[in-house]
């Protein structure tokens, strides 16, 4: 494990409490905390849009960008029908909402597990593995999923 | 009388698919498991698409053969083989798992067996430390640690 993955594990780590975001079927985690509110999909307003989103929610004074993407993180120019509910993300520094099939508060902490080395590409947005039952779910952030979506914009406007 | 140089360990051969062969260390496999199941980590690497869960921890699943091969491997049978390797001598052993198409076998090798490593595919360059010949087969010796770190990112 790197210097910077192994930080953002330890960090990880210390998190208490984790949503758990359903993207057609897939199961992402996320830091509570970082879900600043939770807007239905009917909320959003198809005629804001910057590129690449699929609308936009207003919220807190302000227009929040809303993504949709697949369950591998691509982005989808369209809301597939089982998505039923955006979650505003916010980290002090990004702020953008993304359509999900569902939203669910994990009672418990769940036992992270470090990515292991051999499959941690490059900027990755996967920072942990979590064991849920008989799934797998996978942990990130919303660093790293703007991150994300800041190269896959970028790559397609290119 | 001169000590004999002449030595002989035993190895596990593996089936990485239908027609590559590897082998580890004797100690280096512990645990062989004919239905194992396999979990998607979506955005990794195509020949480690998976992990498994073993000891209540989760291991990588590597497909060497799909590394090797440049492209996703077809196995009638898939088993998975749970291997424990060191990053250097005296540190705590690490654990992986590799993707197997049938069930290791065990083989003596002794050091009048070495060979070169085959041609094909070149990557046998980069995956094995070492080789032996096994009848008229080369069969290269994995460099599990390598495997196992990020340098096949």
């Amino acid at each position: 494990m790197n210097g910077q993955i192994q930080s953002a594990f330890v960090d990880l780590q210390e998190t208490r409490s984790f949503a758990m975001l359903t993207l057609d079927g897939r199961k992402w985690l996320l830091p509570q905390a970082e879900i600043q509110s939770l807007e239905s999909t009917l909320d959003i307003d198809c005629e804001v849009r910057i590129p690449h989103s699929v609308g936009a929610v207003a919220f807190a004074g302000m227009w929040w960008p809303v993504y949709c993407l697949s369950s591998e993180l691509r982005i989808l120019p369209e809301t597939p029908s089982g998505r039923r509910v955006c979650p505003l993300l916010n980290n002090g520094a990004d702020r953008f909402g993304l359509v999900c099939d569902r939203v669910d508060a994990l009672t418990e902490p769940p036992r992270l597990f470090a990515l292991p080395a051999c499959m941690a590409l490059p900027d990755s947005p996967v920072q942990a593995l979590a064991l849920l039952e008989d799934e797998l779910g996978c942990v990130t952030t919303t660093e790293h999923l703007a991150a994300l979506l800041a190269a896959v914009v970028e790559n397609i406007d290119a | 009388m001169p000590e004999s140089t002449h030595r002989e360990s035993v190895a596990w051969v593996l089936m990485l698919d239908s027609q590559l062969r590897a082998a580890v260390g004797e100690r280096e496999l512990v645990h062989l498991i004919e239905a194992p199941m396999l979990l998607e980590v979506p955005l990794s690497p195509s020949y480690c698409r998976q992990v498994l869960v073993w000891n209540n921890t989760v291991l990588p699943a590597m497909d060497v053969a799909a590394w090797l091969r440049g492209q996703p491997v077809q196995r009638q049978q898939t088993l998975a083989g749970v291997f424990a390797h060191q990053t250097r001598p005296g540190a705590t052993p690490e654990y992986g798992a590799l993707l197997l198409a049938g069930i290791p076998t065990r083989a003596p090798v002794a050091d009048d067996q070495a060979c070169a490593l085959p041609k094909q595919p070149s990557g046998w360059r980069t995956l094995a430390v070492s080789c032996f010949k096994q009848g008229t087969q080369p069969i290269p010796i994995l460099d599990l640690p390598y495997i196992f770190s990020s340098g096949l990112l």
